[in-house]
């Protein structure tokens, strides 16, 4: 992992290099490992250093973009040299007022934890081969990954901004199976000790062999539904892609487009992006520099606006948001941060208030695209499909298929736990989501699969 | 730098351990450009190049895996010591006997072919030949956005390993495509050509997107985008289905391309992608599909994107059947899987660069064309829907339930191709679907498509894969 030293001597001759009216860069460092493993059985094992530059710069307000993972001066020259290029090429941007400039300070926010970044593949391991020693004594066998990550992050620009942050991260995923049964939990933070490899083994394997006794199957029809966090987070995953990025507002493909300040939730859903939550994946700033901010997405059922970067901030003269998470992505912002609102339940009085639901642990292979303005998706249930009657656990289910518009869902929401959990992502390593566990009531299930 | 082969090779030779079994080294430089225009100004211009070292050992049983963006000698050997040690903590906790099948060394040099390099295309060109592609789709109230992108792609790599092989092979790509989003009284309709999400890939130069005639389309594709804001929406029930060529490969890819990985029906995939309903104990002898289902992997076929020389464990490209006449016969397998089912591996473990490791992936996974022409297929349907062009794609965790959303659908009624419908949505479990599959169109209709972005393992690696397909029937499927 680079030093802020080193890091800032990298950007300081990349932006020397861009020789352009405005120009910014970000380096990321990582030094990470992965462990997967399956059939209770540490198959793949692999570590990572690496670092990357982009390089961006702004020629006659038109903005051109380069990358490189080579830092000697012959490659920062070349890459700035296409990124110029690339510039006199472009369009210049609409209403842009320039790259960042204000240099306020960010939050102070506590995201490095050394313990984390010493953390060895073989320390890893030992733990790994205790949890399947207890799967094997509880008749299941486990698969999942866990990652540990230490990241510095450094961004600077011509106007004299320079950020760095150092970052760890811990997220493990575990599956118990068990005959034709599965469970699944999960654990994400930037400290590795609050990701108990064994304690998410037994949570997995409770869920595998919650009602192992007892299969029943439904008929496709609508159901009160009970998601964990895991199955909401992959749901505004989708939402952050169809919604909230300023892309999706302006090309008129997200429900928000027409319908900032009105009611198009129940009064009891809050989504805010927020990295500032210490409960959550803490992060002081985005990639152009601006300091994180809690934005309000959806507050008490209104619509309150997308996320965006600093240009698309300015074409749709709308307050920055602090959400560029890559230099000109076509996103031109994403919510990385999705914070949902708890409320006052737990999950078990979830349960009990039930007469007759489908408790679902999380889903898989969600799609958003199929009516994007009513976030119409459909995906399946998976690791833990329950059915309740009468308040209890009464059944395992198949998996299930379900299609539902999540704009008519957020405003039948009927209960939210107070307890909230981190769920990281596929796609980025600085955030995810945090999600209470919910109630909705009338969910559409479309059909069962034959598993 | 590019590392010489007497640094691989001194590289493998400084792994000094009593346990170690096979070691490889992967140098990989991709370099990529995109180019996007938006409502006739420039949205989009990067270009990448990214450059890495990746070692992988077997230690015992244990895999070892690392990897570095510093590319320089004393790298490479810190990298691989890096991996060894990853291995000791494979080998420490694990459970199961690695066994590879043989392979032979070779000493190779492979590269995809083009007539007009893609670099050497200048960006000005690019931009003005998307400009024009895009141009004729505006001007329509209801067309709320027209964009344009061209990818160039290409990727070094040199292999190296103690089996005796030392492998160099370079890939030229080029994709691209056009899209209109309509907008009108709330509702939102989008239609692509030549395919959505960046369009068509080929193994290609330049000549590719010429080829496209991106221009040539672009009237169609925004009356469509409109026609569509006002067609009657798809309806719902059972309907026998015609699909055409580009929804079909993508069908291919999700229903048999996936479940077809050994890795995935052995579990190893599990945590994360998900598993295969597709079990060793039924190869050979599992009814996947009608007897006119015919589904190869070739990874020889000149100017795809899923073709190649070698593989990343150094085995020879190779085609052979996954379905023969609608049976299960055959795995995408590896060195390390293959002998989990008696046989030799066939060559499809890929990583998307060097940083990464090489795992089973989909090569060019194709549906064989039959021997009705697509208008004879029609002709002969009384009643149904023909759908094309992937608009949402989801299949649960074995690859059995699947629901497709396409842009288009238009209605059948005795033979005759009759109005256009909208937001179609199919349904199935995927031996029923392949069951009913009652014609398949022959060459004519018959076309090679490459998806540069295919997502598996974890850290996710994007891989570049291709599906060949033809339209096709399907009896008594389930439109939602």
């Amino acid at each position: 992992m680079l030093s802020q030293e080193q890091s800032h001597d990298i950007l300081s001759r990349a932006l020397a290099a861009a020789n352009a009216g405005e120009a910014d860069a970000v380096l990321i460092s990582v030094d990470q490992n992965i462990s997967r493993f399956a059939n209770s059985n540490l198959h793949q094992n692999m570590s990572e250093i690496s670092a990357g530059l982009t390089l961006r710069v702004i020629v006659n307000g038109s903005m051109g973009i380069a990358s490189t993972s080579s830092f000697d001066d012959a490659e920062l020259a070349r890459t700035a040299e296409l990124a110029r290029e690339a510039a006199r090429h472009a369009d210049p941007l609409q209403n842009f007022s320039g790259l960042y400039k204000e240099n306020e300070p960010v939050p102070q926010l506590s995201t490095f934890d050394s313990d984390t970044a010493a953390l060895s593949p073989m320390a890893k391991a030992h733990e790994l081969k205790v949890m399947f020693e207890r799967g094997r004594e509880a008749g299941v066998q486990f698969a999942g990954s866990w990652l540990t990550c230490a990241a510095s992050v450094a961004t600077a620009n011509s106007h004299g901004v320079r950020r760095f942050a150092e970052m760890t991260f811990s997220d493990a995923t575990v599956i118990a199976l068990r005959d034709h049964s599965s469970g699944y939990a999960t654990r994400c933070a930037r400290r590795a000790r609050e990701v108990d490899i064994l304690s998410l083994g037994e949570e997995a394997t409770f869920k595998a062999t919650l009602a192992l006794g007892s299969h029943e199957e439904i008929a496709p029809g609508t159901f009160d539904v009970i998601l964990e966090p895991p199955a909401l987070a992959e749901v505004f995953e989708w939402m952050n892609m169809i919604s909230f990025t300023g892309q999706a507002y302006e090309d008129g493909s997200s429900f928000f487009v027409g319908n900032i300040g009105k009611r198009m939730a129940g009064e009891n859903v809050t989504i805010a992006d927020d990295a500032l939550d210490p409960e959550f994946l803490p992060f002081p700033f985005d990639l152009e520099g601006l300091p994180k901010r809690r934005t309000p997405l959806i507050e008490n059922g209104i619509v309150r606006g997308p996320v965006v970067d600093k240009a698309w901030a300015d074409r749709l003269h709308l307050q920055p948001t602090a959400n560029a998470w890559h230099l000109g992505s076509p996103e031109h912002g994403s919510a990385f941060h999705i914070d949902v609102a708890g409320g006052n339940a737990t999950r078990e009085e979830l349960i009990r208030s039930t007469k007759l639901g489908i408790w679902v642990t999380r889903f898989n292979y969600v799609n958003g695209l199929l009516e994007p303005r009513t976030a119409l998706m459909t995906g399946t249930t998976r690791d833990g499909t329950f059915l309740i009657r009468d308040g209890e656990v009464a059944a395992r289910l198949p998996n299930l298929r379900w299609t539902q518009s999540i704009v008519e869902a957020m405003s039948n929401i009927e209960g939210l736990t107070k307890e909230r959990r981190r769920v990281a992502t596929w796609f980025n390593m600085f955030g995810g989501t945090i999600a209470p566990t919910v109630k909705v009531k009338g969910w559409n299930i479309t059909g069962v699969s034959s598993s | 730098m590019t590392p010489t082969r007497e640094q691989f090779e001194h590289a493998l030779r400084s792994l000094r351990n009593p346990s170690l079994r096979y070691a490889d080294i992967r140098w990989t430089a991709t370099h990529q450009q995109h180019v996007r225009v938006r409502n006739g100004e420039v949205d989009a211009l990067t270009a990448t190049v990214d450059r890495a070292i990746g070692v992988r050992v077997l230690a015992g049983n244990g895999w070892g895996f690392a990897a570095t963006s510093h590319v320089s000698e004393e790298a490479i050997l810190q990298t691989a010591q890096r991996a060894l040690e990853v291995a000791a903590a494979s080998n420490m906790a694990s459970t199961a006997e690695v066994v590879l099948s043989d392979v032979d060394p070779h000493v190779a040099k492979w590269a995809s072919s083009y007539r007009i390099d893609p670099w050497s295309i200048p960006l000005q060109k690019k931009i003005e030949h998307l400009l024009a592609a895009t141009e004729p789709m505006r001007g329509d109230h209801r067309i709320h956005q027209v964009s344009g992108e061209v990818s160039c792609y290409r990727q070094e790599k040199i292999f190296a390993s103690t089996a005796g092989s030392f492998i160099e092979q370079t890939t030229t790509e080029m994709g691209g495509g056009i899209e209109a989003a309509a907008l009108e009284n709330g509702e939102f309709q989008r239609r692509t050509y030549p395919n959505p999400f960046g369009g068509d890939y080929q193994a290609a130069g330049w000549e590719f997107i010429e080829e496209l005639d991106l221009a040539k389309k672009a009237r169609q594709i925004r009356d469509e985008a409109i026609a569509l804001l006002t067609a009657p929406k798809a309806p719902a029930g059972r309907f026998d289905l015609i699909v055409g060529s580009s929804q079909l490969a993508l069908q291919v890819h999700e229903s048999c391309g996936h479940p077809t990985e050994l890795d995935r029906a052995m579990g190893l995939e599990i945590s994360l992608a998900g598993g295969s309903f597709m079990q060793p104990d039924m190869l050979g002898t599992f009814r996947y599909g009608s007897p006119l289902v015919n589904i190869v992997a070739d990874a020889t076929i000149p100017g795809s994107i899923g073709s190649f020389g070698f593989d990343d464990d150094g085995v020879p490209a190779q085609r052979f059947h996954l379905i023969e006449n609608g049976i299960f016969t055959g795995y995408l397998t590896g060195r390390d899987t293959a002998p989990a089912i008696g046989r030799s591996s066939n060559g499809t473990v890929r990583a998307e660069s060097a940083a990464r490791i090489p795992i089973i992936r989909m090569t060019n996974i194709n549906l064989e064309p039959g021997t009705t022409p697509l208008a004879d297929i029609i002709a002969d349907t009384k009643r149904g829907i023909y759908v094309d062009t992937n608009k949402s794609w989801s299949i649960d965790d074995v690859r059995l339930n699947f629901q497709f959303g396409c842009e288009v659908a238009y209605e059948i009624e005795n033979g005759k191709l009759g109005r256009l419908l909208r937001n179609p949505l199919y349904t199935g479990i995927t031996p029923e679907f392949w069951r009913s599959c009652d014609a398949v169109g022959d060459r004519a209709s018959w076309q090679i498509w490459g998806l540069p972005n295919c997502g598996k393992g974890d850290p996710l690696q994007t891989m570049r894969v291709a599906h060949g397909a033809p339209a096709a029937r399907f009896r008594n499927v389930e439109m939602a």
